[in-house]
């Protein structure tokens, strides 16, 4: 029993640490200058998934590390952006992929996430890599024009799956991504 | 032994947050001491007697660049009458700094506080965003937050005015 929960006690420390997602670069629009304002900066920290923000002045970045053990949740993040006045032009994340097969125009579940990639070569990711979010509300309205002949897909607008695949159930969240 | 928990909570909340606060107008200014350009410290108390503006900005923050310029008419006009602005850069890079003073010719007084947001200094005067200034009167007091150009201008022309010496 003792030796059970010897095991049981290692299981959870080794996970608990272990996420998925790492270092989420989001890129403020606006009309005015978003690294002249601390207001983005104090809307982000309190959120649980958040350890830090760095700022990348010179391509006027937010670098946000993820809480080991934790999932970054885009849909807050967006929210807390445009409640402090400015929008997302550009959200870039690293994701441990493992070894992952990937297609164009499909999604895989990585981390609990929906990710359908666009506009990538049908590969195998391994280990870390960075992707970009291409739906709307993480995108600035021109480089949105340009993703959206990669699918004909509903779930590009809606951002939430139809129910057209065994993974998926309708109505859940769909995160658009491309390499 | 709770109590004295939840006072303690209370008052560092209220302290916290009268720190994030702007400052009010009348109030007597926060001392400032803080490195110039050649590292010696200056203070803000050893400029009573002019009228001071202080300034908050960063090399990198677009508008603050813009916004010197304007100083620099600002200190042409009046610098002879009693008048003293005071640049604090939140820049964390030292050298960028130095090069946007020289850029901008900026030849009034210049400090600096690393670290860019996370500058205590910005808590410390509830500053947010930048470019924002703060006009001081001769007796170290606030007489405008926040203000305008034209705002600056107008209350430099009341505040710079020959002391009535008529006892």
């Amino acid at each position: 029993m003792k030796a059970i929960k010897i095991l049981l006690t290692l299981l959870v420390v080794s996970t608990m640490g272990f996420s998925q997602y790492r270092n989420v670069a989001l890129q403020a629009a606006g009309l005015t200058c978003s690294m002249c304002s601390n207001a983005i900066n104090k809307a982000l920290k309190p959120l649980s998934f958040v350890e830090k923000i760095d700022t990348d002045l010179k391509s006027n970045l937010f670098v946000i590390t993820v809480k080991p053990g934790t999932t970054p949740d885009f849909d807050l993040l967006k929210k807390k952006v445009e409640d402090a006045g400015f929008s997302v032009g550009k959200l870039t994340v690293e994701v441990n992929f493992g070894k992952q097969a990937i297609t164009n125009d499909t999604h895989v579940k990585v981390g609990g996430k929906n990710l359908h990639f666009l506009k990538v070569k049908d590969q195998t990711l391994n280990g870390w890599q960075k992707v970009q979010l291409v739906d709307k509300p993480f995108m600035v309205s021109s480089q949105f024009k340009k993703m959206e002949g990669a699918t004909k897909m509903a779930c590009y607008k809606s951002g939430v799956s139809a129910g057209c695949c065994n993974d998926t159930k309708a109505g859940e969240r769909i995160f658009h991504v491309t390499i | 032994m709770k109590r004295l928990g939840l006072l303690s909570l209370l008052i560092h909340l209220l302290v916290y947050s009268s720190n994030s606060q702007l400052p009010a107008k009348n109030a007597i200014a926060r001392e400032i001491a803080l490195p110039t350009l050649n590292g010696d410290t200056i203070t803000l108390s050893s400029l009573k007697g002019r009228v001071v503006l202080v300034d908050f900005w960063a090399s990198w923050c677009g508008p603050c660049r813009i916004t010197n310029r304007n100083l620099m008419l600002l200190y042409d006009k009046y610098k002879d009458q009693g008048f003293e602005i005071l640049s604090v850069s939140i820049d964390d890079d030292i050298s960028r700094w130095q090069e946007a003073v020289a850029m901008d010719k900026m030849n009034w007084l210049q400090v600096n506080q690393r670290g860019n947001w996370r500058a205590p200094i910005v808590r410390e005067w509830g500053v947010s965003s930048i470019p924002i200034s703060f006009l001081i009167d001769r007796e170290g007091r606030f007489v405008a937050i926040k203000p305008s150009y034209g705002v600056i201008d107008k209350w430099l022309e009341t505040l710079l005015k020959p002391r009535n010496n008529i006892q």
